[in-house]
């Protein structure tokens, strides 16, 4: 090409090249087409011929192809310098090459002979014969194969022969590979000729693998590679003198097979692949052994640990147990149920591997039994946890991640915005696709959306509740209930970054964790009656009852509670309403025996679901049966009549459901249907397998029991069993205990309340003992809440014989955070202690802990020189009962022990409680940060704030000015019990005029109003002003009239604030 | 066992010995008196449901039987004291007395506690109890009733067990019955109605009637809510309720000047007796602190729900215009207020007296029993309304003729009634 053509010309050019290339192409494929009638050779000495045509030069232009080893070149073939080649392969093995020659020189572009579309065009061909031969082999293998099997068939001895012998025909590799599975069979078992041939097959192998060696046109290997086939043969010769024809050919079958599905492993042992090579994978598996003529390939244990890593959980304790019962075909479902982002490496959060093993172990263990047909797992469909990071990344949201380090303040501030700005964002296609196939799969019922993050399945830490779970009605078209859920997973993803959580996380070192939350889309089990939708009954069950109502009932009897419909009003502590309570291992023992408590502690709400409004509520239970009670299933199994005292369950077919006297108690589900029997075996069953107690929730649609959730029951921190420590100097010991124990820790005490029980056995007149009952009470309202503990003779509560113990109602003490029995001998006879009975449940909603002592048994302290000697401020407190100052003692340990607080301690593992003094706040050797509790009451934060406002305050304060003596702070500021929205109390003791005290007002509204912003960007909480200010005069204080009795009063003292300028303000408190 | 402290029974009895002096009985007469008759006390051995035996304490005490046939709960309780329960035995000699049925007085139980038993173990001790017993009690002897921790279910399962001993059917054995299983109608408006009765002879003795009178309760459970109905049948008018709110662990008082409507009440009632706060103030009640209901300017106070609400702390409130108090519950008045009142010359009906429609009712039971016959519920309140109203009379003349407070009055008619039987059969 001169520089003078034009670029038409050029133009030209090209296009006549590439329409030689064409043709060549086309005549390659004119010969391939007929080649299905012609051999090998024939075609490749076609191809060769047609060839040159495509380049440039034709007429100096040479073809040639390589075939294993054989050469097809034109006569007179000259090979020369120039030279293009291409391999020719076979499933990526080179068998040959097509090689294109120029017999002379040529002028070259660039130091190249050949155009790129010529190394395109010759490319191509030799994909094409490849194609081509392997196609024919693959017609010559079906037709050896059909061969075998007709073979097969006449001849029945000695199959694997043929099998074999058409494997070293048509696949030699897995031909080598087997007889060399063979050689090792026969190794083991000891044969001497096979060790002979062992170190022969080790040596060829280096050299006649084709597959190792890169250069294909060695003539030699095709030696090595004959010996290897010989030796092979002999390895099955000296077997069959070994092993049965039978042995054999099973032997062989099965290595075939497995060597099929080898690729599976290898992907799913390949932890790096991902998700969407692994679900290739198992499909690819389901399929291969899916139909009755393939035989069940057995998956090797490490396969199978592989994929429990991969989806459910790499902790070990978890996979100890996980591999006996999960297999892979128990992931043929799963993968169907799964959404997950491009890239993703699958992981499915703690929520959903508890539960995937449970329903596993409990299949296989109830395999065969009636159970197994009644048990249920609601279907699922899962996100896998990187979902999260997709999302957030496809919105550009990445500076998410840097919420958790943020400033508690900021992060409770910006965390509305957070669940707006996640909620408006957009999910990657992918996603939204397989959201729209699992609403397809789901139907239109109800369905809930829970979080299962990767934190949560880590055993000691409970983050229950802390992240979000969603009901969502999911009624409507198709568009709507999309939206709506992925409105739903929004939300659930933004409650990653809710504070309640990064707050739990902080407590437990856990920030750093990267948080990637998977989601469960369950479908609610439940039925559809009149507008609304839920299950008959649900509720949580638990392998250890750490709330016993009866010394009868032993932990490992378990404890069940019930609710009427959706199971959250079981899940979580109610204030206002009470589930009922079963132990499975002692059905016949209920918490609640007279007619008044059955009816007192029966559930009064019902959560469910409203298709109509399309929202989760609580509704009266009452008022729903008078709604739709007639179309409620089985409803004599969940009710009880109460008729005056006559307590008894209805035969079922009259029931009115209008009438008042009904009560919700389950009480012929207990006793006349097997549910109770089967959530024992449940829960036995899985606490064996899975080697810990576990906490399961479950529902029922009236014929099967679904089983929602399974998780370990320690990850619950109220049952944390605290350890007790064994150095505690024995001075500082108030009480110990080793009978009875339940979990728990309850540890900043500042008041005992102690009625002595000689004392009280001594009172003479059942007047007073009365009076005991309402000096209690009176002290309930006083002492600081849960930082108090009460102790008292047996039986708190008692009905009939006030003798046996102080005649209170739950109101009484509804603020103390424990409830202590003694129970002292009485020569050989030592009382019976109730136990709480008479308002058990109610303590069990409210968390007071119940401990019972038995000071006169051996190895028990109890030191009642303490509780008897120390002074006693019970009087103070409440005058107008100070005539029972004997009786009644109340200690006052910040202030009588040289500040220390008592810390009672409760392991049920060990059975053991320990009460003792110490340093309050003081972590002494009992507690780990990652178990602490976490305490359900106000976070010390925001009476921390308060006081240092306080303080603040009062050092700006300019005395004299305003004629200030002193300021003191009470209250809940003062008592560390503020909350969120809680005012800052002070007592301002004035001395100044009016003139003065104008002044000061209006200054401290000032205070109030700055403080009260401060406070919405802390809390969120909005109030008009945050200090509540009360004026006392000298004249107040000598007749300690009004607030002044705050001033240096005996117990919960208002605290003096230092002032500034001079003023001396210390008075003893 | 020796006990120190206080000791019901030697309470119970220094108070009879003060009637008694007041009385002028003999010597003779006042120790038989003051003394149980008859005490039982047996073993009761129990197979558990895991298989071991449990042996449990039972007792009765018979305190007297000379008006009839012994009559007093059976209770279960893990440590009932005998004199606990001697005591309880001749304060129900007393009860049955001053309503003039005829019956003597009793009482019994089983050391044990249900919370602790199945439902199985229970009905074992119930049969227990009457076959160690059964051949001092029964429907011409001693008739048993529920009490603390017993209920209807108990007393089944006790007749049963009495009716397979003594082969036949003797429904009069056992009181506490459902109807339908030998129990009697009208037993749950039997003490409420019982009280009305009472206040309705007390307005008559005053002058007054029922209609054009108001009246403040406090309670609203049972014996409160009966108690309403009849009185608001008879004209009378309710200005207040007080009940107890669980939720908040307080009393309110609900008022309506010119009279609450007990069924529009009722609708926004839970289970125990207490009243929606929220609904009554949207219903135009007005919501007052609890104690309120004591300073309520009406003609009748009726505490009807726990003991020790009338004291020292809270008498003087009592509005002038107060002319009765009936005592629904059970000790509502203290002694220091019971002085107060009686200064201030408001009538006072006892709760001796004033809540005996239930035992009242309890005898109608063992009669309809006895004859296997069962009155209509009109018919059991009429006799109710005769009964009531005769023992009324009797202690409001006792009253006058001796110029007694009504206290005293009741429990002396008592004493005597028993002595004179005592006397009559040549005991003492």
């Amino acid at each position: 090409m001169t520089d003078q053509a034009s670029p038409i010309d050029i133009i030209l050019n090209d296009l006549l090249e590439r329409s030689k290339e064409l043709n060549t192409i086309y005549h390659v494929e004119e010969i391939i087409g007929e080649a299905a009638n012609l051999e090998l050779p024939q075609v490749f000495n076609k191809i060769i011929e047609i060839l040159p045509h495509g380049w440039q030069f034709p007429e100096i232009c040479q073809a040639r192809i390589i075939f294993m080893d054989e050469v097809f070149e034109p006569e007179g073939f000259v090979p020369s310098s120039i030279c293009l080649q291409s391999p020719i392969q076979i499933e990526e093995k080179p068998i040959g090459m097509v090689e294109v020659y120029y017999t002379r020189e040529i002028p070259n572009l660039d130091g190249d002979y050949f155009l790129k579309e010529e190394k395109k065009l010759i490319d191509t061909i030799a994909d094409r014969i490849g194609e081509t031969i392997f196609h024919r082999k693959l017609k010559e293998m079906a037709h050896e194969w059909d061969h075998a099997k007709q073979r097969l068939h006449e001849k029945e001895k000695r199959e694997w022969r043929v099998i074999l012998d058409l494997l070293e025909r048509t696949d030699q590799k897995l031909f080598i590979l087997i007889s060399r599975k063979m050689l090792y069979q026969l190794f083991w078992k000891g044969i001497n000729e096979a060790k002979e041939i062992m170190a022969t097959f080790f040596e060829d192998q280096k050299h006649s693998d084709p597959s190792i060696t890169e250069d294909v046109n060695r003539p030699s290997q095709k030696q090595s590679l004959e010996k290897i086939l010989a030796s092979s043969r002999e390895v099955f010769q000296i077997a069959s003198n070994y092993m049965s024809d039978a042995d054999i050919s099973t032997r062989i079958q099965k290595w075939i097979q497995e060597d099929k599905a080898s690729f599976v492993f290898k992907v799913l042992v390949n932890s790096d692949a991902p998700l969407a090579e692994a679900i290739d994978a198992i499909t690819r598996y389901r399929y291969i052994t899916s139909g009755k003529d393939n035989p069940y390939i057995p998956v090797g244990k490490g396969v199978r640990v592989a994929l429990i890593r991969r989806f459910l959980s790499d902790h070990l304790d978890y996979i100890n147990v996980a591999k006996e019962y999960i297999d892979i075909h128990d992931f043929f479902q799963l993968i169907e149920t799964v959404i997950y982002p491009s890239g993703s490496f699958g992981h499915l959060g703690g929520k959903s591997s508890g539960l995937f093993l449970a329903e596993k172990i409990l299949k296989k263990e109830f395999a065969g039994t009636p159970l197994a047909d009644n048990l249920r797992v609601p279907k699922t469909w899962y996100i896998t946890a990187d979902a999260i990071g997709s999302f957030i990344t496809y919105n550009n949201m990445e500076e998410i991640t840097e919420q958790k380090y943020k400033d508690m303040d900021q992060i409770r501030l910006e965390y509305p915005n957070i669940i707006q700005l996640f909620k408006n964002a957009i999910f990657p296609p992918d996603i939204i696709k397989g959201l729209s196939l699992a609403l397809d799969d789901l139907g239109d019922s109800p369905l809930i959306v829970r979080s299962s993050s990767l934190l949560e399945d880590r055993m000691g830490t409970a983050f229950s509740g802390k992240y979000k779970s969603l009901f969502l009605a999911n009624q409507g078209s198709k568009v709507e209930r999309l939206n709506a859920l992925m409105d739903a997973v929004a939300e659930v993803y933004a409650s990653v970054f809710s504070p309640d959580p990064i707050e739990y996380r902080i407590e437990r070192n856990l920030l750093d964790f990267n948080e990637e939350m998977g989601i469960m889309i369950q479908q609610v089990v439940g039925i559809k009656i009149g507008k609304y939708f839920f299950p008959p009954y649900a509720g949580v069950a638990f392998s250890n009852n750490e709330f016993r109502w009866s010394t009868r009932i032993k932990r490992e009897d378990g404890l069940i509670r019930l609710v009427l419909g959706l199971g959250t009003r079981a899940v979580d502590r109610l204030s206002d309403d009470y589930p009922v309570l079963i132990s499975p291992g002692r059905p016949n023992l209920r918490a609640n025996v007279t007619p008044e408590e059955i009816k007192r502690y029966s559930p009064k709400k019902i959560d469910l679901i409203n298709l109509e409004t399309n929202t989760f509520q609580s509704q009266e239970i009452n008022s729903l049966f008078r709604e739709i009670g007639s179309q409620f299933p089985a409803l004599h199994n969940y009710v009880s009549i109460i008729q005056d005292d006559h307590v008894f369950q209805p035969t079922g077919f009259d029931i009115d459901a209008q009438s008042r006297e009904m009560v919700v108690s389950f009480e012929g589900l207990a006793t006349r249907t097997g549910f109770i029997k089967q959530i024992g075996k449940i829960l036995k069953t899985l606490q064996d397998r899975m080697g810990t107690p576990v906490d399961i929730e479950f529902a029922s649609d009236g014929r099967h029991l679904y089983l929602l959730q399974c998780r370990p029951q320690s990850s619950n921190p109220e049952n944390i069993a605290s350890p007790i420590p064994r150095d505690i100097p024995l001075d500082r010991i108030i009480f110990n205990a080793r009978k009875y124990i339940s979990n728990g820790r309850v540890p900043d005490i500042t008041h005992i309340v102690y009625i002595d029980p000689d004392a009280y056995q001594n009172l003479s007149d059942s007047n007073q003992m009365l009076e005991v009952g309402k000096a209690v009470s009176k002290l309930n309202k006083i002492l600081p809440k849960r930082q108090f503990i009460l102790m008292g003779p047996g039986r708190w509560g008692s009905r009939g014989d006030i003798k046996l113990g102080v005649s209170v109602s739950y109101s009484d003490f509804n603020n103390t955070a424990v409830l202590i029995e003694v129970a002292r001998k009485k020569g050989n006879y030592v009382p019976e202690l109730s136990f709480g009975t008479h308002f058990f449940q109610d303590l069990v909603e409210s968390s007071i802990r119940y401990l019972p002592l038995y000071p006169d048994d051996p190895e028990i302290t109890f030191n009642e020189d303490f509780l008897l000697g120390s002074p006693n401020v019970f009087a103070e407190m409440v005058p107008e009962f100070a005539h029972l100052s004997e009786v009644i003692r109340v200690i006052d340990l910040p202030g009588s022990t040289a500040a220390m607080n008592l810390r009672i301690l409760m392991n049920a593992d060990i059975g053991e409680a320990v009460g003792f003094l110490t340093a309050p706040g003081v972590k002494t050797t009992d507690s780990q940060p990652s178990n602490r509790e976490v305490s359900p009451h106000s976070s010390d934060d925001h009476w921390q704030w308060r006081l240092r406002m306080a303080e603040a305050i009062a050092s700006h304060l300019e005395a004299d000015r305003f004629g200030v003596q002193a300021i003191y702070l009470f209250g809940s500021s003062k008592n560390a019990t503020a909350g969120p929205g809680s005012d800052i109390d002070l007592l301002i003791h004035f001395g100044g005029d009016d003139e003065q005290k104008k002044l000061l007002q209006e200054w401290l509204s000032g205070w109030s109003v700055c403080l009260a912003e401060l406070n919405l960007f802390r809390t969120g909480f909005r109030t008009d002003g945050l200090l509540d200010v009360h004026y006392v005069t000298d004249e107040d204080i000598q007749k300690r009239t009004s607030y002044s009795v705050k001033i240096g009063a005996v117990t919960d003292a208002a605290r003096s604030l230092p002032l500034t300028k001079g003023k001396s303000t210390r008075k003893p408190k | 066992m020796k006990q120190n402290g206080f000791n019901p029974f030697e309470m119970a009895q220094a108070q009879f010995d003060k009637a008694a002096q007041l009385i002028g009985l003999d010597d003779g007469t006042r120790e038989l008196l003051r003394e149980p008759l008859r005490e039982y006390h047996f073993t009761i051995p129990i197979r558990m449901d895991d298989g071991h035996i449990k042996v449990f304490k039972g007792f009765r005490v018979q305190h007297n039987d000379a008006r009839g046939p012994a009559k007093g709960g059976i209770r279960f309780h893990p440590q009932e004291t005998i004199d606990t329960v001697r005591a309880l035995a001749m304060w129900m000699t007393w009860k049955c007395s001053v309503v003039d049925i005829p019956l003597g007085g009793g009482k019994g139980g089983v050391i044990c506690d249900p919370h602790n038993l199945s439902p199985r173990e229970q009905e074992q001790i119930c049969r227990g109890w009457v076959r160690q017993i059964s051949r001092n009690v029964g429907p011409v002897l001693d008739v048993p009733a529920p009490d603390v921790m017993t209920n209807s279910q108990h007393m089944l399962w006790m007749l049963d067990e009495f009716e397979t001993i003594h082969g036949g059917r003797y429904p009069g054995f056992i009181t506490g019955k459902p109807v339908g299983m030998g129990g009697s109608l009208g037993r749950t408006e039997a003490t409420g109605f019982g009280l009305v009765f009472h206040l309705r002879e007390a307005l008559n003795d005053l002058g007054l009637k029922p209609k054009g009178t108001t009246a403040a309760i406090q309670g609203f459970g049972n014996v409160a809510q009966h108690a309403i109905r009849l009185f608001q049948d008879l004209g009378g008018t309710v200005v207040s309720v007080s009940c107890w709110n669980q939720s908040e662990s307080l009393a309110y008082t609900f008022r309506k000047k010119d009279g609450i409507s007990l069924d529009e009440l009722l609708s926004i009632t839970d289970s125990f007796g207490g009243i929606d706060k929220e609904k009554a103030r949207e219903l135009n009640y007005e919501v007052l602190p609890g104690e309120n209901w004591i300073e309520q300017e009406v003609d009748i106070l009726i505490p009807a729900a726990l003991e020790n609400q009338i004291s020292r702390e809270n008498v003087d409130r009592i509005s002038q215009q107060v002319k009765v108090i009936a005592e629904g519950a059970n000790g509502p008045t203290t002694p220091d207020a019971d002085e107060r009142i009686r200064n201030r010359n408001i009538f006072l009906i006892p709760d001796f007296l004033a809540n005996a429609g239930g035992v009242t009712c309890s005898y109608f039971e063992q009669v309809q029993s006895n004859n296997n016959y069962y009155w209509e519920k009109d018919e059991v309140l009429g006799k109710l309304d005769l009964k009531m109203t005769s023992a009324y009379i009797a202690v409001s003349e006792l009253c006058r003729k001796n110029r007694l407070y009504m206290r005293d009055a009741a429990y002396i008619i008592a004493i005597k009634r028993v002595a004179q039987a005592v006397r009559d059969r040549g005991w003492a």
